[in-house]
């Protein structure tokens, strides 16, 4: 059974990228534009696995990134972060956030700063989900 | 009223990263999310006779902007603060509208050009447009120099002028939840020339007394809530009177109330507002009336 991918980008260029290259891998695209849609997208369909962008209107990906995480159902879900904002400002933001915000949360399992190509994004999803 | 969410509306060329660094003081109140957003100019990119749409004139802009909005938000993401970001081609007023519906933000700053007219999009008539059509406290933001320094300490002597109008309350309101940022608050009341005509010196003297004895009682209630606050009464013209209290104090900002009826009733919010946030060099804080449905 085919399985289910969601991108969560405000981005519609990058969106089509991302379901172009899901559709062409038999994955099952699912879509959101900002970080609150892209929360009740989750709870609602439970995708197999979540393409995260950071940047974007009503949420960003850093809250949601973390909303996942200590979410005792969701935490499950991996999670590939897709983003132009550097894994070095995420890390030292979630540090912040781990300080002030209670307890620390699992670093993301992959973080692919923009732009990437098709190859690289379809062995990231393949590396998750086999 | 506390200021968690604000709008930063920019063009980048007069409203940058070192003016945002100068609201971020605001995290000593509450701010801890940030909305940018860039209008680009419909006519940038608009159909033109012969080229057609300038579908690469507008990748080339937003690009720019997310490249600028992507350094801008990592170093709010690295202080834990909340960022979000739109690029539209739009109308601007309509623009800043509709992110304001969609985010809820608390204060929305933007700059004002000191360029020609052509180039006045986010000044004057736009700000006095928006402040019109929002609830959301409004900050101009201007370089306070001709050398376009950026005024560090913004919250550090605010002056603010009040009428007596019904957008006072939630104008103090409103300062009351900057109460952690501000240094030393400064409260003026302008008295007109027209309410001094008597000859009479005592009657002159009897209305200086009651507007200072308002502003007293203002300061106490602002000084009660943590506020340091010092009241003056001026003679005059209100417009020049207020600038002249600014100069006089070294005010980092002005405040003023903008209720639609006073604007209506007394022109004062509607033409002092406008003309100071347009003719200021101080960066001015409006705070619209209540809009009523």
């Amino acid at each position: 059974m085919s399985k289910k991918v969601l991108v969560v980008d405000d981005d519609q260029d990058v969106r089509s990228f991302v379901v172009t290259v899901l559709e062409e891998n038999q994955y099952i695209p699912l879509v959101a534009q900002d970080g609150i849609e892209g929360l009740e997208t989750i709870q609602k369909e439970k995708p197999d696995l979540v393409i995260l962008d950071v940047l974007m209107p009503r949420g960003s990906g850093i809250r949601l990134y973390r909303k996942l995480k200590t979410d005792d159902e969701l935490s499950k879900i991996p999670v590939i972060m897709f983003t132009g904002i550097a894994l070095r400002s995420f890390l030292k933001s979630q540090k912040v956030l781990d300080e002030f915000g209670g307890g620390e949360i699992p670093k993301p399992d992959i973080y692919l700063e923009k732009p990437v190509e098709p190859e690289e994004l379809v062995q990231a999803i393949e590396k998750k989900l086999g | 009223m506390k200021i968690r969410k604000l709008l930063f509306v920019t063009k980048f060329e007069e409203l940058c990263y070192d003016a945002l660094n100068s609201l971020l003081a605001l995290r000593g109140a509450a701010l801890d999310h940030v909305i940018f957003l860039n209008v680009i100019e419909r006519d940038k990119v608009a159909m033109k006779r012969g080229s057609g749409y300038l579908k690469e004139e507008e990748v080339k802009l937003k690009e720019t902007a997310n490249i600028r909005f992507i350094d801008w938000a990592e170093n709010l993401f690295e202080l834990g603060m909340e960022v979000g970001a739109y690029i539209e081609v739009s109308s601007l007023i309509p623009e800043i509208l509709k992110v304001v519906g969609k985010e809820t933000p608390d204060l929305i700053v933007i700059g004002r050009s000191h360029k020609g007219t052509l180039e006045q999009l986010y000044a004057g008539s736009d700000v006095m447009e928006l402040v019109r059509r929002t609830d959301v406290p409004v900050l101009v933001f201007k370089h306070m120099m001709e050398d376009n320094i950026v005024p560090e300490k913004l919250f550090e002597r605010p002056l603010f002028a009040t009428n007596w109008s019904e957008t006072g309350i939630k104008t103090i309101e409103y300062i009351k939840g900057m109460k952690e940022i501000i240094g030393e608050l400064h409260v003026m009341h302008v008295v007109k020339d027209t309410a001094l005509k008597s000859q009479d010196t005592h009657e002159v003297q009897k209305v200086r007394k009651a507007e200072r004895k308002r502003l007293d009682d203002l300061c106490d209630e602002l000084e009660d809530a943590g506020i340091n606050a010092r009241p003056h009464v001026y003679v005059g013209d209100p417009q020049k009177e207020i600038e002249k209290a600014a100069k006089e104090y070294q005010a980092s900002m002005i405040i003023l109330g903008s209720s639609d009826k006073a604007a209506i009733l007394e022109r004062w919010m509607g033409s002092i507002s406008k003309n100071i946030a347009d003719n200021a060099i101080f960066p001015c804080l409006l705070i619209p009336g209540d809009k009523k449905l």
